[in-house]
């Protein structure tokens, strides 16, 4: 092949690499230049909150925000005024219509007369049960079972109380050994029951009665919630151990579903639609040295869909649909007060961070717009998401591919300009026979020269041999020369098969590369 | 630290590229190696033509190298030119970080093009061509100046070797010392050419470099435990030149001169073999010089000469 072609052949394969690969790029919608931002729109003073919800309280239609922290109870407007707040003593709350008036009710389950229960409607607090034979506030949950919804109280060591909406005890129960970790409804059947778990990794499912469903044992646990993940009416079971342990069990026999080993201990759990796809629900895990996870659950099983990392303790995930696409991205806090956007595809946009750790991170709507709700060590802020993006930034790896092209060509242009470098080997010889007979002479008196040099010690080995098959080729080069012009030559020289060099005729053994010759 | 390492070694390639292709542009000459030997395009002539033939031969020859290196040498700030469009492609990205959104595809473009420079900054290197050694033009004046005495219609016979003296193809032989050391020792024939002269004579001459050097070697600290490697030293070089002349004994015969004897100085040679038995002269010069220019070599011939005296008619 000509060597003005090669340059332009393979520029030619270069280009199509390039542009095969930038369309790829641009065709997948994987190239996006996109922004999340957050404008502070209003912010209060508020401790280490541990419990937060916007949520309509006063049944007008308009969200409020319920906020708890270990001292108090809070409920703000939708513009951060104050509508009311109730001291309490080591608190825990939950949201449930408890009085049936179709307005969502807090109930607070701390440390009065004894353990009490108290229910707070409208800002109206009654006061539901006191002196409960239960010890130090740990969970409390409304379960809707069919026979009616009871107030679940777990405590510090693992003991279960059940109320009625009367503040009767219903039943009581004892799991593990340790503080109750979680407590969630979960479907069997489509009819609600109890998912509760301990730190000491007893899990437990309980109908209306009390009567455990089934219970089991894991390693020390740190999280648990219950999903219908696949909308069958039967819950799943979601935890995360101590010790990296990740476990989807199926809440009507326990049966495990997924499980995979995260390296270290899952501090959150939350569903966070990411892929707008009904057909599954994604999980996005956090953990406590910062990793974050997000795993599709399909209806039968789940897989992972990427993993990412902030820079300390995963407190609080929250999801929202913030370019409406869709498709809702996860917000997730850290301890150390960073704020971050994880998309679909794992991207990580941070928000601007806070000067203590996030504790707890919810969205909703506070006078008709949608909002963001941060609270950290010291305060709550409502945040206005914002989201943008350079349109048509999808196509700008066919831009680039052609620039890269169009550069390309014009190297394989230039290279094919360029002459080939002359031969390093000339040779200036005379055509006449007289001359051709001369070089014939100097060549073999040349040889015998260097054989000369070698018999004395003089020119050993490879030196030797280099020598021998310079002279002896440019002897074939004369022989050609002879032939060429026209003359009777006796030829004495032939080409070893094996290595192409000049040897000379006679010889059965080459010289250079050891072949030996038949001929 | 690992991001800070991470663009330390980026920024190390990147500054090393625009070195490298800076060089390129301004055609910067390599250094000069440690045994300070400049290097010099490696050619080799077989001569077999009337030397007219041969001095144009290598003109046009030196003339097509240098078209070559011209050819690519108005191209030189291409490479360089397409560096900056990489950098001007990578500072979108830049621009775009600082209004807040990421994107890596004007930089991952900015790379492709810094890598095109990169070859076609090889490429134009590539067609560059060291200077000629100087022992190139002293061929050449030494073929001028013999190129009267040469029989009518008779050629110079021989070859001009500039591939390199210290080849691997050119060691002669070698020595190892009490240490193991391994000592080579090229014999390098630079120059061979015989001619029939106008007189009748006939004339051998071998101009030969003989270099010495001591292969790199691994040895013990005594001190530390810590195994060093000494890289390869030179030694040095010494140049023999052979001189033989078959005496036409019809017009000369030799006599004694006695400038010319073992033991004398002709410039940058000392004759240290003189036999001229059997009429024929054969002298051997030996110079400790790195370097011997074509006037010393066509003196030595001159001092071989004078040793002949015509016959009366």
């Amino acid at each position: 092949m000509s060597k003005k072609i090669i340059p332009f052949v393979v520029a030619f394969i270069l280009v199509c690499l390039v542009m095969a690969v930038a369309g790829v790029f641009a065709l997948s919608g994987a190239v996006t230049a996109e922004k999340f931002g957050s404008n502070v729109v209003w912010t209060q003073s508020y401790s280490t909150a541990e419990s937060m919800k916007v949520i309509d309280l006063t049944g007008d239609g308009q969200d409020e925000l319920f906020i708890q922290n270990t001292s108090d109870v809070t409920v703000y407007d939708g513009s951060g005024n104050v509508m009311w707040s109730f001291p309490y003593s080591s608190p825990k709350t939950t949201l449930g219509d408890v009085n049936n008036d179709g307005v969502e009710d807090i109930v607070v389950y701390y440390v009065g007369t004894g353990m009490s229960v108290d229910v707070i409607s409208k800002g109206q607090v009654t006061t539901l049960a006191q002196t409960l034979s239960i010890g130090f506030p740990a969970r409390v949950s409304v379960i809707r079972f069919s026979s009616g919804p009871q107030i679940v109280l777990g405590d510090s060591s693992g003991s279960i109380l059940s109320l009625g909406l009367d503040g009767q005890p219903r039943w009581s129960a004892g799991l593990g050994s340790a503080e109750v970790r979680g407590m969630d409804d979960a479907l069997i059947g489509g009819q609600p029951h109890a998912a509760i778990a301990t730190n000491d990794g007893a899990v437990a499912v309980f109908d209306a009665q009390g009567t455990q469903v089934w219970s089991h044992s894991q390693e020390q646990l740190r999280r648990m919630r219950a999903f219908d993940l696949n909308s069958d009416g039967n819950s799943e079971v979601v935890t995360g151990g101590e010790y990296g342990a990740f476990y989807i069990y199926s809440a009507v026999d326990r049966s495990m579903l997924f499980e995979k080993s995260l390296g270290q201990a899952v501090s959150e759990v939350r569903v966070v639609e990411l892929n707008g796809d009904p057909s599954s629900r994604e999980i996005v895990v956090g953990g406590k040295d910062g990793g974050v996870w997000a795993f599709s659950f399909d209806g039968a099983t789940a897989s992972q869909m990427w993993s990412g990392s902030l820079s300390d303790k995963v407190t609080e995930i929250s999801g929202l649909d913030i370019n409406e696409d869709g498709k809702e991205e996860a917000v997730i806090g850290d301890d150390s007060g960073k704020v971050a956007i994880f998309t679909e595809n794992g991207t990580r946009n941070n928000l601007p961070s806070h000067s203590s750790g996030i504790t707890r991170i919810d969205i909703g709507k506070l006078g008709g717009e949608r909002y963001v709700v941060i609270a950290d060590g010291s305060q709550v802020q409502v945040n206005k998401v914002n989201f943008n993006s350079i349109p048509g930034f999808q196509y700008t790896p066919l831009i680039v591919g052609l620039i890269v092209s169009a550069v390309i060509l014009v190297i394989a242009a230039i290279i094919a300009s360029i002459p080939k470098k002359p031969e390093m080997k000339v040779s200036f010889q005379d055509k006449s026979r007289e001359s051709l007979e001369a070089e014939r002479r100097m060549l073999k008196e040349s040889i015998a020269d260097v054989e000369r040099l070698r018999k004395s010690g003089e020119v050993t080995g490879d030196a030797y041999l280099a020598r021998l098959k310079r002279l002896r080729a440019d002897l074939a080069e004369n022989e050609a020369a002879y032939k060429a012009a026209g003359h009777q030559i006796k030829v004495e020289t032939f080409k070893c098969p094996n290595c192409g060099g000049t040897l000379e005729l006679g010889m059965d053994k080459c010289e250079y590369c050891g072949q030996v010759i038949l001929s | 630290m690992e991001i800070l390492c991470l663009f330390g070694v980026i920024g190390i390639v990147v500054v090393s590229l625009f070195f490298y292709l800076l060089n390129t542009a301004r055609k910067k000459a390599p250094p000069t190696p440690a045994s300070g030997k400049k290097d010099y395009t490696p050619v080799y002539v077989s001569i077999a033509d009337k030397p007219l033939s041969i001095i144009q031969g290598m003109d046009r020859f030196v003339a097509e190298v240098n078209r070559t290196e011209k050819a690519g040498d108005k191209w030189r700030w291409v490479p360089m030119l397409i560096f900056f469009g990489g950098l001007g492609l990578a500072a979108i990205d830049l621009l775009l970080l600082l209004f807040g959104f990421f994107s890596f595809v004007f930089t991952a473009g900015g790379i492709l093009l810094w890598i095109a420079a990169f070859v076609m900054a090889r490429s134009l290197r590539k067609s560059d061509s060291h200077d000629f050694s100087p022992r190139y033009k002293g061929t050449k004046e030494i073929l001028r100046t013999l190129r009267d005495d040469l029989r009518p219609g008779s050629t110079f016979l021989g070859h001009l070797d500039l591939t390199g003296a210290m080849l691997k193809t050119k060691v002669a032989r070698e020595t190892k010392d009490t240490q193991n050391r391994t000592t080579q020792y090229f014999r390098d024939e630079w120059l061979a050419l015989k001619a029939k002269l106008y007189d009748g004579n006939v004339i051998r001459v071998s101009a030969i470099q003989k270099s010495k050097q001591r292969q790199p070697y691994t040895k013990r600290s005594r001190i530390s435990g810590k195994y060093k490697t000494k890289p390869a030293k030179f030694k040095g070089t010494e140049h023999d030149l052979k001189v033989r002349i078959v005496v036409n004994p019809e017009i000369y015969q030799i006599g004694a001169n006695p400038k010319v004897r073992q033991g004398q100085n002709i410039g940058k040679y000392t004759i240290t073999a003189l036999n001229t038995e059997g009429g024929i002269i054969n002298m051997i010069a030996s110079s400790p010089f790195d370097e011997v220019e074509h006037e010393g070599i066509l003196n030595v011939l001159q001092s071989a000469y004078s040793l002949l005296q015509r016959k009366a008619a």
